[in-house]
Formats: C-alpha cells, sequence, structure tokens
C-alpha cells in the first residue's frame, strides 16, 4: 500500500517535473552527424592494421615448438660440447664400451656345446678345421706321435680305442 | 526483429556487403546511440570517444551476434557498456570511489560549451548527477528517452520491476532536490 501511495505522490511530483523543459538541452559541433561516419571510417582503417597478421599467426602456432628445439639445442650445448672438449677420455670410454661384445653371447655358446653329444661335437670340430682350411693330409705320423705322447697319456689311449 | 534490421545483420554477416551495410548501420544509429551516451558522459567529447568505441566494437564483434535479442537492444546494451567502462576507468584513473563520478561529470556539465538550456534545465541535470549510477541511467532512459520498461529491462539486464521501484526513487529525489535548491 506504501509504495501505491508513494506512486501517487509521484506522479502529483511528476507534474512539478513536467514543468521543465524535457528535451535535452545540450548541443553537438556543426555538421558532426554529418563527419561522424568518415571519420568512424578512418578509426576502422587503423583498427584493420593493427590486427594481427597472418604470418604472425604462424610464427605464434610454431613458438611452442620452436621454444622447444632451442632448449635442447642449449642443453647439448651445455651438457655434450664441454664434456667433449673438457673430458674426451671420459668420452672414449663410454664409445669404446658399445663396441664390446655383451656376454651373453658366450653364455649362449657353451650352453650350446654342452647340449651336444660327444659324436656331434667331433664331428663339428672336424666341420670347423675343414672350413678353416686345415686339412688332415698337413699331419704326418711322425707330428701326430709327437703330439699324442706329450699332451695325452698311455692310459687315455687305450680308453679311446677300446671304445 | 524487423525485417530491415533482419537483412541489415545478414549483408553486415557477408564479407561482400559488409562495409555497406555497416555505413548504414551508423547512419541509422549514430544519433540515437549519440544521446544516449551523451546522458550518461554529458561531455561531448567523451561522448564522441565512447561513440566509436561503441561502432568500432560493433564492427569487430558483428559476427558473434546470435540474434537472440534485437538489434536495437544490441547496439543499446553495447553503448551502456562502452560509457560505463568509459566512467570506471576516469574512476581509476582519478582514485575516486568505485561509485562516485558525480564531481568529474559536474565539472563535465559546467563547463560544456555545447549546454543550451536555461537554469531550470541546468537544475534537473544537477538533480540527476547526485543519483546513484544505475538511478541515473534508468531515470534518462525513462524520463529524456521514453523507453519502454521492458527494452530497459534487456539493455541492463534487470527486471521490470526492479527498475519500475529504481526510476520510483529516482524522480522522488530528483523532485526533492529541486524543491530543496530553489
Amino acid at each position: 500500500m506504501k509504495i501505491l501511495e508513494e506512486m501517487y505522490e509521484q506522479e502529483k511530483n511528476e507534474s512539478e517535473l513536467s514543468k521543465i523543459k524535457k528535451e535535452m538541452p545540450f548541443g553537438v559541433p556543426d555538421k558532426y552527424f554529418d563527419d561522424f561516419s568518415a571519420r568512424l571510417h578512418h578509426r576502422l582503417e587503423a583498427e584493420k592494421q593493427n590486427l594481427p597478421q597472418p604470418k604472425n599467426q604462424i610464427i605464434r602456432f610454431l613458438k611452442p615448438a620452436l621454444g622447444l628445439t632451442a632448449s635442447f639445442a642449449l642443453i647439448f650445448m651445455l651438457v655434450y660440447w664441454p664434456i667433449k672438449s673438457f673430458l674426451p677420455d671420459y668420452l672414449a670410454k663410454m664409445n669404446a664400451a658399445e663396441f664390446i661384445e655383451p656376454e651373453s653371447d658366450e653364455h649362449e655358446f657353451l650352453t650350446a656345446v654342452e647340449m651336444l653329444d660327444e659324436n656331434s661335437f667331433f664331428a663339428l670340430l672336424d666341420e670347423s678345421t675343414i672350413e678353416h682350411g686345415i686339412s688332415e693330409s698337413k699331419f704326418n705320423d711322425a707330428e701326430l706321435l709327437n703330439y699324442l705322447s706329450s699332451n695325452v697319456t698311455d692310459y687315455e689311449i687305450y680308453l679311446q680305442t677300446e671304445n | 526483429m524487423e525485417t530491415d534490421d533482419r537483412n541489415l545483420i545478414t549483408e553486415l554477416k557477408q564479407d561482400n556487403t559488409r562495409d555497406l551495410a555497416f555505413h548504414r548501420l551508423v547512419k541509422l544509429y549514430q544519433e540515437r546511440l549519440y544521446w544516449h551516451i551523451r546522458k550518461i558522459l554529458l561531455s561531448h567529447e567523451d561522448t564522441d570517444d565512447v561513440l566509436q568505441n561503441t561502432f568500432v566494437k560493433v564492427w569487430k564483434s558483428i559476427g558473434n551476434f546470435r540474434e537472440e535479442s534485437s538489434l536495437y537492444t544490441w547496439l543499446y546494451r553495447i553503448a551502456t557498456n562502452e560509457a560505463i567502462t568509459f566512467l570506471n576507468s576516469k574512476k581509476r584513473r582519478s582514485l575516486l570511489p568505485l561509485n562516485d563520478v558525480s564531481d568529474y561529470l559536474m565539472e563535465n556539465l559546467a563547463s560544456d560549451p555545447y549546454f543550451e538550456g536555461d537554469a531550470l534545465q541546468m537544475k534537473l541535470q544537477q538533480a540527476v548527477l547526485q543519483l546513484p549510477e544505475k538511478q541515473r541511467l534508468v531515470f534518462n532512459m525513462k524520463y529524456f528517452e521514453e523507453m519502454k520498461y521492458e527494452d530497459m529491462s534487456k539493455i541492463l539486464d534487470t527486471s521490470v520491476g526492479a527498475l519500475k521501484a529504481s526510476y520510483h526513487h529516482a524522480t522522488k529525489k530528483v523532485e526533492e532536490y529541486i524543491k530543496n535548491n530553489d
């Protein structure tokens, strides 16, 4: 109810307010609205020139990748190059270690030999001597007897002939 | 939305018709928006700056206009926001309290070479400057521009009820100021 009374009062007050001319009492410079469009056009042209160019956009997209590449190059320069210059022995050792055959190859070879039976072993041995160009004909009887007498006992020879 | 405005928006969104359509838009709305801004800022120079900013913003963001409101409402909303942003920047520069630019506006009014009113009109303007920012906006839009509450509601993003109450309080304060300063 109170707000209605106030609004009624306001209507009376507005009649007093209406005594004042309602139009805006401000003016504008001559031909202001005629020229405004042209001035705005100049402003827009300037704004368009300030817009980012496509070339800049490409650089903006590539910037992170370029930054990352530059970081790696910097790390390389700061770490690898000083080591190479001041500690050449250390790098040589590191490189040499890469060319040493891993122990696992030797281990595999020994395992394979253990799994062979005796006949297969001697056959393989014969093959390898042939492959290496060593033929039996190169040994004469005297050399063979000499080798056996110095490396093998009589008992071992006896055992081999029994088998 | 009116058909003319709809056509204008369509042309504004197409690259080949954009420049010409924008020129038409400026010619169509420049005076209405000028006076809307001038009532908020009072100074012609400030109004000219803000009117240009408004149209530059319209140019840049026309592609994002979703046509949920009328072109007229959208333009008034941009103009109002630009004017308030301008006043806020003045507050920041002169270290004024956040809701107090009345001194700055009073100076503008007193030194305005384009003020053409009589003493009573000057008093009315001074009375309006005593109002808080929101009430000042509502009073100007309702009293001088005779805008509908529904349109004001869309522009200021405020309910019609709140706007009516705001106008009611504003009118009361203006009346009191005029009576007390006779």
